[in-house]
């Protein structure tokens, strides 16, 4: 049985921008797929309709064996804490320390009054640093998350999605507010998580030098439909060409 | 269509506007120098037919007025909409009609507020203008002692009121907040209902509160702490709940995705990015709730304002004096502290 199966999902905003046009596609467990496309083809839309931030207008969403389209309240909430997710913003609370921000991966576990007093129980503290280290900063745990480098800010955000213990990773752009060094550092932890934690990975990313490394299938979205799907290495220049467009160059990142 | 009819309609209302000021105004008190005292109400008993009310001939003259308008294109509303084209002759003439209902406005304005330069400057009134400054400048400062006591009434008044009307108007916000409240209709209903209130409230000055809870609770500091508190909730609800609109949605987002609860999002995703500034604008409240606060006292609210119009109406002018300066002295350092511990925050 597949992790997630996405059925003719569709996505209609208010606005009536058509962002998703019945998309389909399974992603298997310990895959590290890698969404491709241009700016609102609607890779963003996708990745938020998977855990539901934004509500699909049509098609379903299964995940592991359960549809998880309409599911509301705690049900919902559980289905989350499931799915681990990191931004192109890293969005921690920039006033709380490093720790902190870790800590709050596991809200889901924890009442609302015992995390507003900041009574996390002890398993969960030592999780937090453990995963900290797997990162690679647990020297900076009591330092203000917004006094961190943008990339440590992302291997802080990654260490809060562990928290979760997630079944499935969802990284939206993860490296786009990155400079290329960094951006290889922190798609190193990405794959560190996938081999060996065993974590499924759905991940946006612009540059197909980087899902070349680190993807082990893409599906590409153009217009909110899929138009490529594969392995990295079937990407061709006419497909790069079909994708991006006539006028796009490949850059590689290094 | 409906484009039109709104133009024509505020085009009527603009032509009854000026045809009700020239015939009252121009006519009645300028030219034909009517020596009743000036009114709005009652007949103008100058106008042709004696049998229909003026104010139903205003309208119709209006009407004529605004259908020529329409017409012709020399509409009024159609230059503030921006709609004429520069140097065609409707312009011009839409020009001229707009700087003359502006005149007749300001001529208007004149007559109605009575004013006197003849009253300012005769030579009995600048005696008296000259007695009341000079006492106020010679202030008596035997009463010092009391006008210090009720001035820190006076503080304290504004202090709890801001404390008070803190707590409310935190948790209050959140639901003012349109990014928070969208997601489904009863919260959307509530925000609604929210916002009119607290646009209702805070339209009603704090000198009207004052007087309302007077009635209710009796004379004395109480009221006057009560009707600060109204203003303050309904001034920080609007004040709070814009900043949440302003808040960064990505940290919401990804509180939201670990599977936390909605009251976790807020505290966690939403209050971080707005303690700072909640700080900020409330320390600021307090310090203009010290100045409302000596006002309230005339109406009753207690503290300096009080004393104020007790000694202002025994005409005692250097007791007066002292209290405005024991206020003004006040003022100046609460607004001096709280700009400065602003400052620090920010």
């Amino acid at each position: 049985m597949a992790l997630l199966e996405i059925n003719a999902l569709s996505k209609v905003y208010p606005n009536g921008t058509q962002a998703l046009r019945s998309v389909s596609f399974t992603v298997e467990r310990g895959e590290f797929l890698a969404v491709i496309g241009l700016s609102g083809s609607g890779k963003s839309t996708l990745l938020r309709c998977i855990n539901r931030l934004i509500e699909p207008t049509s098609g379903s969403i299964v995940f592991d064996g359960a549809d998880v389209t309409h599911i509301k309240g705690d049900a919902l909430r559980r289905y989350r804490q499931q799915i681990g997710m990191i931004f192109q913003q890293f969005n921690l609370i920039g006033r709380y320390s490093v720790l902190q921000n870790v800590l709050m991966g596991a809200l889901g576990s924890v009442t609302t009054l015992d995390s507003i007093l900041g009574r996390y129980r002890p398993e969960l503290h030592t999780m937090a640093l453990r995963n900290l280290e797997i990162v690679g900063i647990a020297d900076k745990a009591h330092v203000r998350a917004d006094s961190l480098s943008g990339g440590q800010q992302q291997r802080v955000a990654i260490a809060r999605a562990l928290m979760q213990e997630p079944k499935l990773l969802l990284a939206d752009e993860p490296v786009a507010s990155l400079d290329p060094a960094t951006s290889h550092g922190v798609m190193r932890y990405l794959g560190y998580i996938n081999r060996q934690l065993g974590c499924t990975i759905i991940c946006n990313l612009h540059f197909l030098s980087l899902v070349r490394e680190y993807a082990s299938r893409v599906i590409a979205l153009k217009h909110g439909q899929i138009v490529f799907e594969g392995s990295p290495a079937e990407i061709t220049d006419d497909w790069f060409r079909h994708i991006y467009g006539d006028e796009a160059v490949e850059v590689e990142i290094r | 269509m409906r484009k039109r009819l709104s133009q024509l309609f505020l085009d009527w209302l603009a032509c009854t506007y000026g045809v009700v000021l020239f015939h009252r105004i121009v006519w009645l008190e300028v030219i034909s120098a009517r020596p009743l005292p000036f009114a709005w109400a009652g007949s103008g008993s100058a106008t042709i037919l004696t049998t229909v009310p003026d104010w139903v001939l205003y309208a119709i003259v209006g009407a004529v007025g605004a259908s020529i308008a329409g017409f012709t294109g020399a509409s009024l509303v159609a230059l503030l909409r921006g709609e004429l084209a520069p140097n065609s002759w409707q312009r011009r003439i839409a020009l001229h009609v707009g700087s003359l209902l502006l005149s007749l406005t300001f001529v208007t304005g004149w007559i109605v507020t009575k004013i006197s330069l003849t009253d300012m400057f005769s030579s009995e009134r600048l005696r008296a203008a000259g007695r009341i400054f000079s006492s106020l400048l010679t202030p008596e400062f035997s009463i010092l002692p009391q006008a210090i006591a009720a001035i820190i009434e006076t503080v304290y008044l504004a202090f709890m009121a801001t404390a008070l009307a803190l707590p409310a108007s935190f948790v209050l916000s959140f639901l003012a907040a349109r990014n928070l409240m969208r997601e489904h209709q009863w919260t959307r209903l509530l925000y609604t209902l929210l916002r009119i209130v607290t646009n209702f409230t805070r339209s009603i000055e704090p000198l009207v509160w004052a007087v309302i809870f007077t009635v209710w609770v009796k004379v004395g500091p109480f009221p006057g702490m009560l009707a600060l508190m109204v203003h303050t909730i309904s001034s920080l609800v609007k004040q709070y709940s814009e900043q949440i609109e302003d808040i960064d949605p990505g940290p919401m987002e990804a509180i939201a995705s670990t599977g936390a609860r909605p009251l976790q999002v807020v505290w966690f995703g939403v209050v971080p990015q707005i303690v700072i500034p909640f700080l900020s604008f409330t320390i600021y409240r307090w310090d203009i709730n010290v100045r409302m606060a000596t006002i309230i006292g005339l109406v009753g609210g207690g503290g300096i304002g009080t004393m104020l119009n007790q000694y202002q109406m025994l005409a005692q002018w250097h007791e007066v004096g002292l209290i405005v300066l024991v206020i003004a002295l006040v003022v100046w350092v609460m607004d001096y502290v709280s700009a400065r511990i602003r400052e620090a925050l920010l």
